[in-house]
């Protein structure tokens, strides 16, 4: 039984965004008497080139066992283990954009910065907390600052 | 074109512009210095603050950003022996090795004058070549218009690692992209009814996010793997000028060989100070009456590496400004910071934009005079910063992303585009797709749309894009560039078949 690979995870992933948007695309208003070519065709054009190019890259990894990614089988804790920084880091990213108009610019990125410092350094010394604390706050301030009225863009 | 040009001198050398000139050259310097950081990174952090400012200002900032950027890889290479820029690889060979053997000024130096020469002869190069590209392109037409930028983007998925397929895949959704809201016939499309989405996606705000994060995250994760065992050498550093000059002036012909390279390299799609990086090292070892001093530390070296990923910066802007399409990653977003600025790259910019034309030429050659008078006084500075961790500037940048997003229409939707499309790019990245298609897609898209399609609203018959010779000479060199790219990926298959 073919196992995913790399290149079949995103071939597959790219045959169901073409099928998602190939639906979709016939919503798009058709062309009037004037009109050749309607507004879908370009993206239906586009559509069908993606979808030809993933399925060639899904037969290629399933003929060409050479170019298929050789796998280690891990579980599921053991890649949240390896990944675990990397995802909590977007995790922190999309909490900061969800409280950013809330909690406005200031405070929002302070806290985002704090802890992704926290995440990235640690926080097992006094000196990685100095450190944390006092790149957090200037940076944020200094940016904040310059925005506000250096450049006299509003942040939130 | 005598008279653009001082007055763009004039509008570069005011007190407010040559101060933002020096800002960038050193926030470049120090983009480039920094492993990991790379000329892009700086481009995209600085940006933001271009956005009160007027074109010229915006641009010189901008442009400075580029020349300290492409200099700033040898300081980390000479100091630290790990390239600041992937730009700056083959500036380790021999830097590294001088600077270990107690002359790391001179390393320095001799790296410095080289990335001068280098870029002043690339901006010779780009005042010739631009406006002489200009005026053949005001020929074009849509059909040769389109033509040319799916040859670019054939050319530059060719030339994405070996992998074929998926830096067309990666094009092709880069366009894919662009098509959503409304469209030339102001019909919305892939709006999935949500008003946020009818206008689209702004350029900025998908490039950041597909290039920014999935380089950070790449920098994440290379921090466990990493643990450089190399000696670092920041000792007081005196710079030897009188051996510099002698260095140099030994080299003449290596010196503009190189600058060569690298300005021609530069102007082709795809290819960038990394390949202009190595091809001219090769060439100085292979034209060296002394081929096997190359590795340990010789001036030619050094020269040979500096030169060309310098003179990359003049090259690499004339297919930008003068066809509107630009041939790597840093000028892919250098096009969507004039296009916020009110700006279209192309031939009729020359025309229609002289003074800015003459701004960029003004700032390279004034960020090249900067630059030098930088790295020369502050070189131990740059050589302290380079070695700022990751783990406090991953944070900072994305921090910067988000507000640089955010504040291109004042409009939080944009930061959800970063942080989508930075999702998006960090998988595709993980599935070695290679981004620099997907982004050159998302600039070129809707140009390639409208050309398309107003050449088949003249004459509905797709068989004219073949028919006219230079559409259809494109054309033909797009699938060259195919075939050519299937082949060296069967010889690199080959090749690791025949290692296994």
């Amino acid at each position: 039984m073919p196992t995913i690979t790399k290149d079949r995870a995103l071939a597959l992933a790219m045959l169901i965004m073409v099928a998602i948007l190939y639906v979709e695309s016939g919503n798009i208003r058709p062309p009037t008497s004037w009109q050749t070519y309607g507004s879908a065709m370009f993206p239906q054009i586009l559509l069908g080139v993606i979808a030809i190019l993933s399925v060639l890259i899904l037969l290629r990894s399933l003929f060409n066992s050479k170019s298929s990614q050789a796998h280690e089988r891990r579980t599921a804790m053991q890649w949240l283990k390896k990944n675990g920084v990397v995802l909590t880091l977007f995790a922190l990213f999309g909490l900061y954009a969800l409280v950013l108009p809330v909690l406005g610019y200031l405070v929002s990125t302070m806290a985002f910065m704090v802890a992704s410092l926290a995440l990235l350094l640690g926080v097992d010394t006094r000196r990685k907390w100095i450190i944390n604390l006092g790149v957090s706050v200037t940076l944020a301030s200094l940016i904040y600052v310059t925005f506000h009225f250096g450049l006299n863009i509003w942040l939130p | 074109m005598a008279d653009f040009f001082l007055h763009a001198f004039a509008l570069v050398s005011s007190p407010s512009v040559l101060l933002l000139i020096l800002i960038g050259v050193l926030f470049g310097i120090i983009g480039g210095s920094v492993p990991g950081f790379t000329v892009t990174m700086a481009i995209l952090v600085v940006f933001p603050f271009t956005f009160a400012m007027d074109p010229v200002s915006g641009v010189s900032l901008m442009v400075s950003v580029f020349v300290g950027g492409y200099s700033g890889g040898i300081v980390s290479g000479v100091m630290l022996g790990i390239p600041g820029t992937p730009s700056s690889i083959t500036t380790v060979y021999d830097g590294y090795p001088m600077a270990l053997r107690g002359e790391p000024g001179r390393a320095l130096g001799i790296g410095v004058a080289a990335s001068f020469i280098g870029t002043v002869i690339s901006v010779a190069v780009l005042v010739f070549f631009g406006p002489l590209l200009a005026s053949f392109s005001m020929n074009f037409r849509p059909w040769e218009i389109s033509a040319l930028i799916i040859f670019a983007l054939t050319l530059v998925a060719g030339l994405s690692n070996g992998a074929l397929l998926k830096g067309m895949l990666a094009a092709a959704l880069g366009l894919l992209i662009t098509t959503v809201g409304y469209d030339r016939n102001s019909n919305l499309r892939f709006d999935f009814d949500l008003p946020v989405m009818s206008s689209g996606f702004e350029i900025l705000p998908v490039m950041i996010g597909i290039f920014a994060f999935s380089q950070l995250m790449d920098n994440i994760e290379k921090l466990r793997e990493e643990k450089t065992a190399r000696q670092e050498v920041i000792p007081d550093i005196s710079i030897p000028y009188g051996r510099i000059i002698r260095d140099i002036a030994s080299q003449k012909v290596n010196t503009v060989r190189s600058s060569l390279i690298g300005s021609l390299i530069g102007a082709l799609p795809g290819t960038g100070g990394t390949v202009a990086n190595f091809i001219s090292y090769d060439q100085a070892k292979k034209f060296s009456r002394h081929p096997e001093r190359f590795g340990t530390g010789i001036p030619g070296g050094i020269i040979a590496s500096e030169a060309s990923n310098s003179a990359v910066a003049g090259g690499a802007f004339v297919p930008t400004l003068a066809l509107g399409i630009p041939g790597d990653l840093p000028m892919a977003i250098m096009m969507g910071v004039l296009i916020l600025h009110g700006i279209t790259p192309g031939p009729l910019m020359f025309e229609q934009n002289p003074v800015l034309v003459g701004a960029i030429y003004a700032s390279l050659l004034v960020g090249a005079v900067v630059m030098v008078l930088c790295q020369l006084l502050l070189v131990r500075w740059f050589a302290r910063i380079a070695l700022i961790p990751q783990q406090i500037l991953v944070p900072a940048v994305l921090m910067l992303c988000a507000i640089g997003a955010y504040a291109l229409n004042n409009n939080l939707f944009d930061i959800w585009v970063l942080f989508g499309f930075g999702i998006v790019g960090y998988l595709l990245w993980k599935a070695e797709v290679p981004l620099t298609p997907l982004i050159l897609g998302v600039v070129l898209g809707n140009n390639l749309e409208q050309q398309l399609f107003r050449a088949l609203d003249l004459d509905d018959s797709w068989l004219t894009f073949l028919t006219r010779p230079l559409s259809a000479t494109f054309l033909v060199l797009a699938v060259i560039s195919v075939i050519v790219s299937l082949y060296q990926n069967r010889r690199i298959q080959q090749k690791m078949a025949i290692n296994q």
